[in-house]
């Protein structure tokens, strides 16, 4: 669905971004993006919706050329920036203006996702907050039908009833025809969502794993002490003692939450590669 | 090359209905001040300065009004980009950047053209009644929109507004007023130019006569003036409207 091969990009005047990224996307999931700030993944959206062009390298989603932004990509792709413009029209206008551009726009389902996130369709844009702003962007998005969703720190701002309105419509919205990716800092409201994780660091992917197999691989244990390091992929301070990152060695399923594994992935990068790649 | 990914009607349509529901303000007042403007300078200002005539002309301030109201209007042509939020809804509509173009040269320069030349004709319909009941018997000569005059301005305007289109497509902010900079500052090096190139012709004995010009003849005779005058008309509006959807193109957010 989206391929990204060998991209280099820069911003003028400042260091690369990318040298040689790759990465492969394929359709029925919700990738979540994680990465510390500066590590590119604002700009990796920006690449895939044809917003920035690589100075190297293609990018093709759905088969098309990412830069040529042709109409037929354009309506197959739709991007909730963390920032973002909206006209100062009702919701009724915006959806009367701009829905006709996308031929799959299903406005039962439009009209389902305002109610749950408690937006009425005569209401001013201009007099919403940025939460709901951002609720009426998504619910509009998902009801274009488009293959890919890219939502860039997609709660941000949203309210608690709002963040599992958000994590509901997301996990009903999936098939396999479709595909997420969702950038975020707020690892804990994409907990049992986004799978697989992509983790970028300095321009590269360093890691890329589905869920399934990250509890199969990596076990988090909560404790007092540490004996020496052995066997220790990474650990943190908590209160009360520490929180360990260990190979799973007893082969069960474990839960390991999002942030611990961000961490051991940035500060145990080559340990980590050794446990997956085992 | 599918024909589909630059050009389809009914998906141009649904952006020049897009682009004149959202430019609709703008275009609204942009009207009602050229048409205050017009009563206040055209109609009251002309009358008090010289109100010993008897019959007035309106030609020049449609020549001058609609310069200055559709380069104005040709600079907000591309407002969406003038911010990265607003370049990232614009360039992400799923319409070609050929027909982004299109939609924004029709409104800026045939729609202008025709909406502003009806609200001019309608001007001068209404301005007789009103400069006779107040000063008395004087006339306004009546305004041809398909008159000689009015389809020079017309040709003008159509080859000058292609600036401001590339202006706005590639400048960030203050199109109009960064584009008036540079055009002045052109005029002035071209003008610095031609001084040192001509200055020996011009200072030898030569005749001149009301509208002539024995210097000036001349060179509007000579084959190098021929060929800027056929860049002007026929290369200088494509060029520019080449560049602003080259511009357009590339634009990232």
């Amino acid at each position: 669905m989206i391929t990204i091969d060998k991209i280099a990009f820069s911003y003028p005047e400042k260091r690369d971004v990318f040298d040689s990224l790759d990465l492969s996307l394929s359709g029925g999931n919700i990738y979540g993006l994680l990465g510390k700030n500066g590590a590119g993944k604002s700009t990796l959206l920006k690449l895939i919706a044809g917003l920035l062009f690589p100075a190297k390298g293609n990018i093709e989603v759905l088969g098309f050329k990412a830069k040529q932004r042709y109409p037929d990509f354009l309506r197959e792709i739709f991007i909730v920036n963390e920032e973002f413009f909206l006209p100062s029209s009702s919701l009724r206008e915006y959806q009367m203006l701009y829905s006709r551009f996308y031929p799959r726009f299903n406005e039962i389902l439009f009209d389902e996702y305002l109610r749950g996130f408690g937006l009425d369709k005569n209401q001013k844009l201009s007099t919403l907050s940025y939460g709901q702003k951002k609720n009426f962007l998504l619910s509009f998005g998902l009801a274009t039908d488009c293959k890919v969703m890219i939502l860039d720190e997609p709660t941000n701002g949203l309210d608690i009833p709002s963040k599992s309105q958000f994590r509901k419509i997301v996990a009903n919205a999936i098939d396999e025809n479709r595909t997420f990716i969702i950038s975020t800092h707020q690892a804990r409201d994409m907990e049992n969502l986004i799978d697989p994780i992509i983790i970028l660091d300095e321009g590269q992917v360093v890691f890329f794993e589905h869920y399934e197999t990250i509890s199969k691989k990596l076990t988090v244990s909560k404790e007092k002490e540490i004996d020496g390091k052995k066997n220790i992929v990474y650990a943190e301070p908590t209160f009360g003692g520490y929180t360990v990152v260990r190979p799973n060695d007893a082969g069960g399923e474990t839960n390991i939450n999002l942030e611990i594994l961000f961490n051991a992935v940035i500060h145990s990068r080559e340990k980590i590669k050794e446990v997956f790649s085992a | 090359m599918e024909l589909k990914n630059y050009f389809v009607a009914s998906r141009f349509w649904l952006l020049l209905k897009l682009e004149l529901f959202r430019s609709r303000r703008a275009i609204g007042m942009m009207l009602v001040i050229t048409l205050g403007m017009l009563i206040l300078f055209g109609l009251l200002l002309d009358i008090i300065v010289s109100d010993i005539r008897l019959v007035y002309d309106h030609h020049e301030n449609y020549a001058a009004s609609m310069m200055i109201g559709g380069f104005i209007l040709s600079s907000l042509a591309f407002m969406d980009l003038s911010s990265s939020l607003r370049r990232s809804n614009y360039l992400t509509l799923p319409a070609s950047t050929f027909e982004k173009f299109l939609s924004m040269w029709l409104l800026t320069s045939v729609g202008w053209v025709m909406l502003y030349t009806l609200v001019f004709w309608l001007y001068t319909v209404i301005v007789n009644p009103i400069a006779a009941l107040l000063f008395g018997p004087i006339t306004f000569q009546p305004f041809e929109p398909f008159g000689e005059y009015s389809v020079t301005v017309i040709q003008y305007y159509f080859v000058l507004q292609g600036i401001f289109l590339v202006a706005a497509a590639h400048f960030k902010g203050y199109v109009f007023a960064k584009t008036i900079f540079v055009l002045v500052l052109f005029t002035l090096i071209i003008g610095i130019v031609s001084y040192f190139l001509m200055r020996d012709s011009f200072l030898v004995d030569h005749e001149c006569t009301a509208g002539h010009c024995e210097i000036l003849d001349s060179i509007e005779a000579h084959t190098g003036w021929q060929i800027v005058k056929f860049l002007f008309w026929w290369t200088l509006a494509p060029l520019c409207w080449i560049v602003t959807y080259l511009g357009l193109k590339e634009k990232e957010v």
